[in-house]
């Protein structure tokens, strides 16, 4: 789901072209700014409709659909709207996060059957979003300056990196590795590894559309290794550039969703 | 062939019959290596039991696994527990716990990771003792066994139990909630450690497991892949608290523990039990022949029976239990048996003839028919066993079996040979000077004489004894507790009893077992009852104010209801579906207009806004019929608020009507009425009130359900601090409010809304440990202080009861897993399987005795003795409280095979001498020498080589120890009161004879 929430500039294809050609030369550290670009802001804004399956180890599913939203206000803050739409018990569900780059986020939670609006301190983001195997920080992603970044291999289609943790007691892998394409910049598959060198957690992009020019993962799937379970996510009506206003990102458009979500 | 063929040959060629001995000990001695130890009680049970594969089924199901539990108690310090030091300790052995790896080198190490300059801490758990590691050596045990085959950690490390990664809900700052980990960092300062405090008691699914209500203990509960494995991890928990001080104590059990170590001290036992009987009756065979070179020969009997038996169980490939391992101990004095008599008649015999060959076919034949069917009958006795549904306990009985019959074997065989090789005539020459305790004249003798002489004229005294006795047994046999609990198979002093006790009595009990719900018809529709319900709903909510869309609405709902009334949930699910599309359709004709109204004022901009511009802004706005903005702008009247205040108040109006959406109504019914089982309300109000139901049992400590979790974070999620400076009563009105909502919630939709927060808590599924993740099934934890199966029971019935008094709003299935309730099971297929061995056993034994003397009444005779034996033993058993448990439910088949011995050797001699004399007085006086002697030497030979058990520091081995000396002195004197009282009562019958006092000292006749 993280790549709707992808960006870049307008010229996108143009400059996916100029930067396939100046790859060579990049930087570990660039080439995750890059990455980090086409994953998460693409477009001004974007929204898309999302079906989630998660599987869990004795192969029972559970589904939700929600359509989330994203703007990006400057400076690489950005707001997002999850609205839920199934199943039946957690329609018109919502929640909304201020993403704060280098800053604690801000989340809201709107339950509708509890007439609930409640914000939801800032605390831990690698935990689970709404019980599937992604994490919150892989839906808005995670801080360049948290890891240190490693080219470790550079094959035909893909740059292969290391990140290792700065502060390896406020996260639960000791180190991941990241699979980005060469052509794309969008991140390909991800694992991530245990400190006693054991691979745990795998997020995978399965599927690249390009909509409105954009390079877009439509399905992409995020794997628990140790509970064997997985969450597979499938992007529908996926676009970029909606005009979406800024107001709607508002703890009253919990209690009232925007009409974006619906329609 | 008759019955010195065997005899004969070995005679004839007695190093022949010492080298196959050899032979065969060797053989069965090469299968020795193969052993594998099997200390898991569940095995007590077949593995295709229903229980079993349902408990397996509920573990997988839930995510389930064995957990070694380490408790920490600091009853020192002023704020118990949460003190910032033992904090700290726990949440640094928590985190050693997680970063357990195992090095290239295959030593368990701790991986540093908190700060980047420490290093990675190897460990060495092997103990420093050298008996320690010859005894870890012999079995195959290594303490640094803490790694799967791929080298992953035994422990679940996502899994683990411990304050500082067990989620937490708490208020924040703003009235934010936060998501974090009890112990998210070790405390610093005492405040810290007390937040740490408040917060897990203010969370009913911690206070009573995770910390103790007392505030001076909390529990880690480590699950590990495999409950093999709980005895390492206690070792290595061990390992990393030694330094601890000694306020911090730390103890550590649960049932996995509990088994693993007893498989381990058991293994000890075996080793140092089995030698020592083996001692003991080499000393009193000594103590009775005073010839060395005599009494080799049974030792060596015992022995070779043991490793053939041994060998044989290991060879087959069964696995030693605890039942098995008992073996030797069980044969050893057995099997010395047969031999005991052989010798104790070779000994006052060989003067006689003077001649060893002579002497042996003398002894043996004329002691062979009591000695094959003493073996046949202990045989039969201990292969009834096989009857029982529980396979350790079948393969023992079978194997004793084995063994008793090769000692008989050995008996008539190899005590021959060695006597004709080992035993010079000269070293007997000296035999008849020789003078021992109990040789006639001696005390034994002298005891036994008077015996006889009570026994055979006072038996009206003694046959009203009898009767006295057994009645007070059978009293006693009513009063039997059947009861067992793996802990209590150690001494009250043992480390795992304590700590047992310990815990429990700070927490809510470490005896777990798991109560299944799930609906008896699952995915049954109701669809008839269902769409009754929504037409009364439909009628209520839209019939004044939508007359003609309610009339089409339930004229949809009735034509859904004909076409799928009668069938599953899946197509109830298509019927709203149906639903759906008439109700949109309904709202778009009615409320099209006024959410496109709702949706224009929601976007006005607030800055500056007053009703006029609110006019003038909707006034060009799209698909709003005029009516409707007029009616707005009529209810909004003359109002001068504005910005946000007069949004507000203008969505306030359209609200009213945009509630009455026929869309919603269909999702909110169909969420209500589609929900699962355990997001309906008023399922999960009466699983809270079945837990409020089992807290009123005394020994149920704790029970943890879903219900706990989900009325937590309703809790929490709509708690409101009260704003500063209120009054008193200001701020108790808030505290009740904020109660109220420690409720389950209102409805289904909410109560899944709660779920999908619970669902996103850092530790990701903990919530699928209490219901499924479709939430139709749950599981609720109960936990109980003590690990009694009569405990266990009682709850299952309370539980029962209360299904059965206050039904469920939809009938459940109730079903029972986890170690402590498989205990239960095959502690009762355990009494009924023994009952049934033993009838059989009895009625077997019964025929053989019957076909040995070739008269039933000699048969019935047989029985008496050993009948009231088992009758008092039992009885005993029922009197003085002792629990009716494994070893003791064992005994009453040893009972049987043994104590008829007695009986049938007493009846063979006694017949012979009376058949000799001519007349049962006559014959009854030289009963009560050299053959009541012979049996008496048999019976303390066998109790003495029992008591070396009553040293061993595990609790079964003690009971046998225990039980099986007093069997064999109570069959001792019940065969020698009782058999010659009833001899002497019906001597007509028995020897075709008259009663010699029938006619003149019974006057009544």
């Amino acid at each position: 789901m993280r790549l709707i929430l992808t960006t870049a500039l307008t010229t996108a294809l143009i400059m996916l072209s100029l930067l396939a050609v100046a790859a060579a030369e990049l930087s570990a550290d660039q080439i995750v700014e890059r990455a980090n670009q086409a994953a998460y802001y693409a477009g001004q804004d974007g929204r898309a409709e999302v079906h989630m399956t998660i599987r869990d180890a004795q192969g029972g599913t559970r589904q939700r659909a929600f359509t989330i939203l994203r703007l990006n206000t400057g400076d690489g803050d950005q707001k997002f709207y999850v609205y839920f739409t199934e199943p039946a018990d957690v329609r018109k569900m919502a929640y909304l996060v201020w993403k704060n780059v280098g800053g604690e986020d801000d989340r809201w939670l709107w339950l509708p059957a509890l007439n609930l609006n409640k914000r939801i301190a800032p605390g831990d983001k690698r935990t689970s979003f709404v019980g599937s195997d992604f994490f919150y920080e892989d839906v808005s992603g995670r801080g360049l300056e948290e890891d240190g970044h490693e080219l470790v291999e550079t094959t035909d289609r893909h740059f292969l990196l290391k990140h290792t943790p700065k502060n390896p007691s406020a996260v639960e892998f000791a180190w991941f590795q990241t699979w980005i394409d060469r052509q794309t910049f969008l991140p390909m598959r991800a694992e991530y590894y245990d400190a006693g060198g054991n691979r745990y957690r795998e997020v995978e992009a399965l599927k690249v559309e390009t909509v409105q020019g954009y390079p877009t993962v439509t399905v992409s799937e995020a794997r628990d290794l140790r509970a064997g379970s997985s969450t597979r996510n499938a992007f529908s009506n996926v676009s970029y550039e909606i005009g979406l206003q800024e107001q709607i990102f508002t703890e009253r458009f919990l209690r009232r969703p925007p009409r974006e979500v619906s329609r | 062939m008759n019955r010195l063929t065997l005899t004969s040959f070995s005679l004839r060629h007695p190093w022949l019959v010492v080298l196959l001995t050899l032979l065969a000990s060797i053989v069965f001695l090469l299968q020795f290596p193969k052993v594998n130890f099997d200390n898991d009680p569940e095995n007590m049970l077949d593995k295709n039991e229903h229980v079993r594969l349902f408990h397996h089924e509920v573990k997988e199901k839930y995510a389930l696994y064995d957990f070694v539990i380490v408790g920490i108690v600091n009853e020192d310090h002023p704020d118990g527990i949460f003190n910032v030091d033992t904090l700290g300790r726990i949440d640094r052995l928590t985190r050693q716990l997680l970063y357990l790896y195992r090095t290239d080198q295959g030593e368990p190490a701790i991986r540093a990771v908190a700060d980047a300059g420490s290093r990675d801490q190897i460990l060495d758990l092997r103990p420093q003792g050298s008996w320690q590691r010859l005894l870890n050596t012999a079995f195959n045990h290594d303490p640094n066994r803490l790694f799967d085959e791929n080298g992953q950690s035994v422990i679940i490390g996502q899994e683990l139990i411990a304050p500082s990664v067990v989620d937490n809900l708490k208020q924040a700052k703003l009235g934010a909630l936060k998501l974090e980990y009890l112990m998210e960092e070790p405390p610093r300062t005492r405040d810290e450690a007390l937040v740490i405090r408040d917060d897990a008691m203010g969370n009913p699914l911690y206070a009573g497991t995770l910390v103790a209500e007392d505030e001076k203990a909390i529990c880690l509960y480590i699950p590990i892949v495999d409950k093999t494995y709980s005895y390492t991890v206690a070792n290595l928990v061990r390992h990393l608290t030694r330094d601890w001080p000694v306020a911090d104590q730390v103890h550590i059990t649960g049932l996995p523990v509990a088994e693993d170590t007893f498989g381990i001290e058991m293994l000890v036992q075996m080793a140092t039990s089995a030698p020592l009987a083996g001692l003991a009756i080499f000393l009193l065979l000594f103590f009775f022949f005073r010839k060395l070179t005599l009494i080799i020969a049974p030792m060596v009997v015992a022995v070779v029976s043991v490793i053939c038996t041994m060998g044989l169980l290991i060879g087959l490939g069964f696995d030693v239990h605890i039942m098995s391992s008992m073996i030797a101990i069980f044969l050893m004095p057995i099997a010395v048996a047969d031999s005991v008599h052989i010798l104790s008649e070779f000994y006052d015999t060989y003067p006689r003839f003077r001649d060893r060959a002579e002497t042996l076919r003398h002894v043996i034949g004329h002691l062979f028919r009591p000695m094959l069917f003493t073996s046949l009958t202990t045989m039969a006795g201990f292969a009834s066993l096989a009857t029982t549904p529980i396979p350790p306990v079948q393969v023992f009985g079978l194997h004793v079996a084995f063994g008793v019959g090769l000692a008989w074997l050995l008996s008539i065989t190899l005590i021959p040979a060695y006597v004709m090789l080992a035993v010079p005539d000269r070293r007997l020459a000296s035999l008849t000077a020789t003078a021992t305790a109990d040789a006639p004249g001696g005390a034994l003798d002298h005891f036994l004489t008077r015996v006889g002489a009570f026994s055979t004229r006072r038996y009206r005294p003694i046959l009203l004894a009898v009767c006295l006795l057994v009645a007070t047994a059978v009293y006693g046999i009513s009063q039997i507790k059947v009861n067992d609990n793996p802990v209590k198979w150690f001494m009250p002093s043992h480390e795992i009893r304590i700590a047992d006790e310990i815990l429990n009595r700070h927490f809510g009990g470490t005896y777990t077992a798991y109560l299944t719900l799930e609906a008896t018809r699952p995915g049954q529709c109701n669809c008839v009852e269902k769409a009754e319900i929504l037409a009364a709903e439909t009628e209520a909510r839209f019939g004044s104010l939508y007359p003609e869309a309610t009339v089409r609405f339930l004229e949809e709902i009735a034509e859904l209801r004909q076409r799928y009334g009668t069938v599953s949930a899946a197509d109830a699910h298509r019927a709203f579906v149906a639903l759906i599309t008439v109700a949109e359709e309904i709202d778009e004709e009615n409320l099209t207009s006024w959410q496109n109204l709702a949706d224009a004022v929601n976007y006005l901009d607030p800055e500056g806004l007053d009703l006029a511009r609110l006019e003038a802004e909707l006034g060009s706005s799209e698909g709003i019929r005029p009516a409707d903005r007029q009616s707005l702008l009529a209810q909004l009247g003359d109002r001068r608020a504005t910005g946000l205040d007069l949004i507000d108040a203008a969505l306030e109006v359209t609200d009213r009507y945009t509630a009455s959406s026929f869309t919603d109504f269909v999702y909110e019914m169909e969420a209500e009425m589609t929900a699962p089982l355990f997001k309906q309300p008023q399922m999960l109000r009466y699983l809270a009130g079945l837990q409020a139901a089992l807290a009123a049992e005394p020994v149920v400590g704790k029970s943890s359900s879903v219900v706990d979790a989900l009325r937590k974070a309703n809790f929490e999620l709509n708690f409101l601090a009260p704003p500063a400076g209120l009054g008193d009563a200001e701020l108790a009105a808030y505290r009740e409010r904020n109660r109220s909502f420690f409720a389950v919630p209102e409805s289904a939709a909410a109560a899944g809304q709660v779920y999908v927060q619970l669902e996103g808590m850092k530790k990701k599924d903990s919530l699928f440990h209490m219901v499924t993740r479709d939430y139709q099934e749950a599981n609720l934890w109960v936990q109980l202080t003590s690990g009694d199966n009569q405990d266990m029971e009682q709850v299952v019935g309370l539980v029962e009861s209360y299904l059965a008094e206050n039904p469920p709003p939809t009938p459940l299935k109730a079903e029972w897993a986890g170690l402590t309730y498989l205990n239960v099971v095959w502690q009762d297929k355990m009494v009924r399987g023994m009952i049934g061995s033993l009838a059989g056993s009895f009625v077997v034994v019964l025929i053989m005795m019957s076909l040995l003397f070739r008269s039933p009444l000699y048969g019935v005779f047989a029985m008496i003795p050993l009948s009231v034996t088992i009758t008092l033993i039992y009885g005993i058993i029922g009197l003085v409280g002792k629990d009716y448990d494994m070893p003791v439910a064992v005994l009453s088949a040893l009972t049987l095979g043994l104590s008829v011995d007695f009986a049938i050797h007493f009846l063979q001699r006694a017949r012979e001498l009376q058949r000799e004399f001519g007349s049962w007085p006559e014959a009854a006086l030289r009963m009560f020498r050299e053959p009541a002697l012979a049996i008496s030497r048999n019976a303390i030979i066998i109790a003495v080589g029992f008591t070396p058990l009553l040293l061993a520091p595990l609790v079964p081995y003690r009971t046998v120890g225990f039980f099986l000396a007093t069997i064999m002195a109570v069959s001792w004197l019940a065969t020698l009161f009782i058999l010659p009282t009833l001899l002497t009562v019906f001597q007509k019958a028995a020897f075709g004879e008259r009663r010699p006092h029938e006619t003149s000292s019974d006057p009544s006749h």
